[in-house]
């Protein structure tokens, strides 16, 4: 049975260095005196007096001498007397209000300061860190990424020899003419969709709903050139530099609350949509300057992307694309199109054309994958996400 | 499975000094006793919450002290309070530290994913398995910091052991419960204990760990048996696991020892039957006022949304991701989880932990008269590691 609170002592101390209980006479003087038997075996100043958490009775401790020294204070009265005589700060075990709007002013701040990294900092410094990368590296980020986007998108790569001979009469046209110094791959994937992703280390997959889309080599030959823009740009290799970087941060922030992943995955999507919007016009433009080059119309690959998302000019935070329309007109607008406008030889004839339209057309395309797209570092395939 | 730091009321020790010892009367059993207030512990974990939230989550540091202060201040051992004199400003610089070391792993293990996974598509597999071991690091080093926190009339407990140590025993012992179907369990726990009361002390007063799991196997073999069906039933899961840490808290209490001071608890199989019903109960009606919150959000996202030519189907998908509807589906899912955090800390934290307390007896308490010697107070470092890794260690 617990010992019954009224035989307590008025005042008991412990010394912190042992566990026995001194039952002390308090003398209240310049500073406070403890006495036991007699003898005073402690001194405390007032203001370096502090409570100690305690159940219903006063617990003190003293920030001059040993840490875990208390005294306790049973009787009420001279509980109350004692307290009168601290400093403010003595009175409360250091959990008041005042605490908690400091922790959330600090705490904004540094959400504040995390944002502002997330937003600006990390791109600026995967932009800068980009070029710094060795080629190797990023193409075994782009093998690795490249397994995982396959086993996600199902369907095969389609390699109808005539159709295969066309598309790489087309990107060899279109590789000299953008000036890409480094070995582009493009690969047709038998996937419904129409879409077309490219992967760091310069593979980019056109997925056979988006060749069906097509009208006439200029167009494809523009989506393909907006692609090498990326690989020209290193887009792929940013947005995993960005991308990790981000989710470090959020994590940090995040660090304990449970579904911090699902929080980390929403943010990556708004900055990915966000950023990715200039990354697309200066792949825009480099199609652009590409297909001028050959003498070819640049509109036509607006075209195309009106025709994949109809002519809605609304957008919305997500979208990781500008809008349609406005990439047309821009497009139409490029530089020297007037004069060029299909100037020069056609990309492909028509039998080439019609070659590569069934480059998947030996097999039955069975699997049809859904519209989800890659959910690693490469993040650009899922409806919203045009090509 | 850690042992949330109740293992501290077992540092309970001492009677009022005798005056005159007498050696032939045996001495009454001392009383643990828990007198901390419901409603003061809920609004102190709901304003928790909201603080939580305010802070983007920085706030967890000062609630988790909070708690503890709470729990360790009204728990008295033979009428004399427990006290925490961990701060959240510890926890916050070993959470810093922690991240401090994190950074070059994360960035190693992404550039050894980066290799893996050119041989297979998807290589998760050592990163959960590094993220274990490490958790019984940090689980031992918490389990440290909260142990050397821990003041009983003046003194300090202490601890020592190696974190790295418990990490590779931890590892050991749950492949051999991995190999034997979970038959092993009870000799992990006993061998686990082992380690952490050895190097546990109350000024001279050494831990010990007196459990076999030969008695814990006694009692428990019928939640074995009854594992399989059970968790296939659903139903019973609660009361399964009710019934596995009654049995588990019950035979840990009553086997720890502090020099010649033993411990004996009362707790019955039953007794955290309603602890759990309750939190399952909340739990399930937060999921079903989550699912019907997203079901509105998303019903009036569809019912707005416009097709991108006329007379088409309207674009779903582009309607779920209109930024107002995204920022709906994340509040709402913030505010179930922190409502399930305020739950848990509730019920299967402080409800819990009164019981325990208050069906604990000890014996032998003379033994603990005038004890001295401090052990020294250790850092925060693995409550750091644990809060970056988002490990629930117990939740105290």
């Amino acid at each position: 049975m617990p010992p019954d609170q009224a035989d307590r002592p008025p005042a008991v101390f412990y010394d912190g260095a042992s566990n026995r209980r001194h039952p002390v006479r308090l003398v209240t003087g310049p500073d406070l005196a403890m006495e036991e038997d007699g003898v005073t075996i402690a001194r405390w100043a007032y203001g370096d007096i502090r409570r100690a958490d305690g159940d219903g009775r006063l617990r003190l401790r003293c920030l001059s001498g040993p840490p875990l020294a208390r005294l306790e204070i049973a009787d009420e009265a001279l509980a109350a007397s004692l307290l009168a005589r601290l400093p403010a700060s003595g009175r409360d075990a250091g959990r008041g209000h005042g605490r908690a709007r400091q922790i959330v002013g600090w705490s904004l701040a540094a959400c504040v300061s995390i944002l502002a990294l997330v937003l600006y900092g990390i791109p600026f410094a995967a932009g800068r860190l980009a070029p710094l990368v060795p080629l190797s590296v990023e193409q075994r980020l782009g093998d690795a990424t490249d397994t995982r986007l396959r086993a996600m998108l199902g369907g095969r790569v389609c390699t109808r020899p005539d159709g295969a001979a066309a598309l790489a009469r087309m990107v060899e046209a279109l590789g000299t003419a953008g000036g890409i110094a480094r070995p582009v791959e493009v690969l047709v994937l038998s996937s419904p969709v129409a879409n077309a992703v490219t992967l760091p280390g310069g593979r980019i997959y056109v997925f056979d709903g988006l060749l069906r889309k097509a009208e006439t080599p200029d167009e494809l030959a523009g989506l393909i050139a907006h692609e090498m823009g990326h690989v020209h740009n290193r887009d792929g290799l940013r947005t995993v530099i960005r991308a990790g970087g981000t989710s470090f941060l959020i994590g940090l922030l995040f660090g304990d609350v449970t579904g911090g992943a699902a929080i980390i995955f929403a943010a990556n999507a708004l900055l990915d949509a966000a950023q990715s919007r200039d990354a697309e016009r200066v792949a825009d433009d480099f199609a652009a300057a590409t297909v001028t080059a050959l003498g070819r119309p640049p509109a036509a690959f607006g075209d195309l992307l009106v025709r994949i998302t109809g002519s809605d000019s609304r957008g919305t935070i997500l979208d990781s694309h500008p809008v349609s329309v406005e990439r047309l007109d821009r497009l139409a607008a490029a530089p020297g199109t007037a004069q060029t406008l299909s100037s020069g030889p056609a990309l492909l004839d028509d039998a080439g054309w019609q070659a590569l339209r069934q480059i998947c057309a030996d097999a039955a395309t069975g699997s049809h994958p859904g519209p989800d797209g890659p959910k690693g570092p490469v993040r650009r395939s899922d409806k919203q996400n045009r090509p | 499975m850690d042992q949330p730091a109740l293992a501290v009321t077992a540092l309970a020790v001492t009677a009022l000094a005798p005056t005159a010892p007498e050696p032939a009367a045996p001495e009454p059993a001392r009383w643990v006793r828990f007198h901390g207030r419901r409603p003061t512990f809920r609004r102190l974990v709901m304003r928790g919450a909201l603080l939580e939230l305010l802070t983007a989550g920085f706030y967890r540091f000062w609630l988790a002290t909070d708690i503890r202060r709470h729990l360790w201040s009204h728990t008295l051992i033979d009428g004399d309070p427990l006290e925490y004199v961990g701060r959240a400003r510890e926890l916050l610089i070993g959470f810093l530290v922690a991240t401090a070391i994190l950074v070059p792993v994360y960035l190693a293990y992404f550039l050894i994913g980066l290799e893996a996974t050119r041989l297979q598509a998807f290589a998760g597999l050592p990163l959960v398995l590094v993220l274990y071991v490490f958790a019984g690091f940090a689980a031992y080093r918490s389990r440290r910091y909260r142990v050397t926190r821990t003041v009983w009339r003046g003194l300090r407990a202490s601890m020592t052991g190696s974190g790295i140590g418990y990490a590779l025993r931890m590892v050991a012992w749950d492949l051999l419960v991995v190999i034997s179907l979970g038959l092993a369990l009870p000799w992990r726990q006993a061998a686990l204990e082992r380690y952490k009361m050895r190097h546990t002390a109350y000024g001279t007063l050494a831990g010990a760990f007196d459990g076999t799991g030969g008695a814990l196997f006694r009692r428990g073999w019928p939640l074995w048996l009854l594992a399989i069906p059970g968790v296939l039933l659903i139903i019973p899961i609660p009361f399964l696991v009710a019934a596995f840490r009654a049995i588990l808290w019950q035979w840990w209490v009553s086997n720890i020892r502090f020099g010649a001071v033993r411990f004996h608890s009362y707790l019955d199989r039953d007794s955290l039957f309603g602890c759990y019903w309750k939190a399952t109960g909340w739990a399930v009606l937060l999921a079903v006022m989550m699912g019907l919150w997203l079901g509105g959000v998303l019903g009036i996202a569809a019912a707005l949304a416009t097709a991108p030519v006329p007379g088409g189907t309207p674009d779903y998908a582009m309607a779920f991701q209109h930024p107002l509807v995204v920022a709906g589906i994340a509040i709402g899912y913030l505010l179930m989880v922190l409502g399930l955090g305020v739950v848990i800390r509730i019920y299967l934290t402080r409800d819990i932990w009164a019981r325990i307390a208050e069906t604990t007896a000890i014996h032998g308490l003379s033994a603990a008269d005038g004890v001295t010697g401090q052990g020294s107070a250790a850092d925060a470092l693995g409550e750091g590691f644990a809060g970056g890794f988002d490990l629930n260690l117990g939740g105290i």
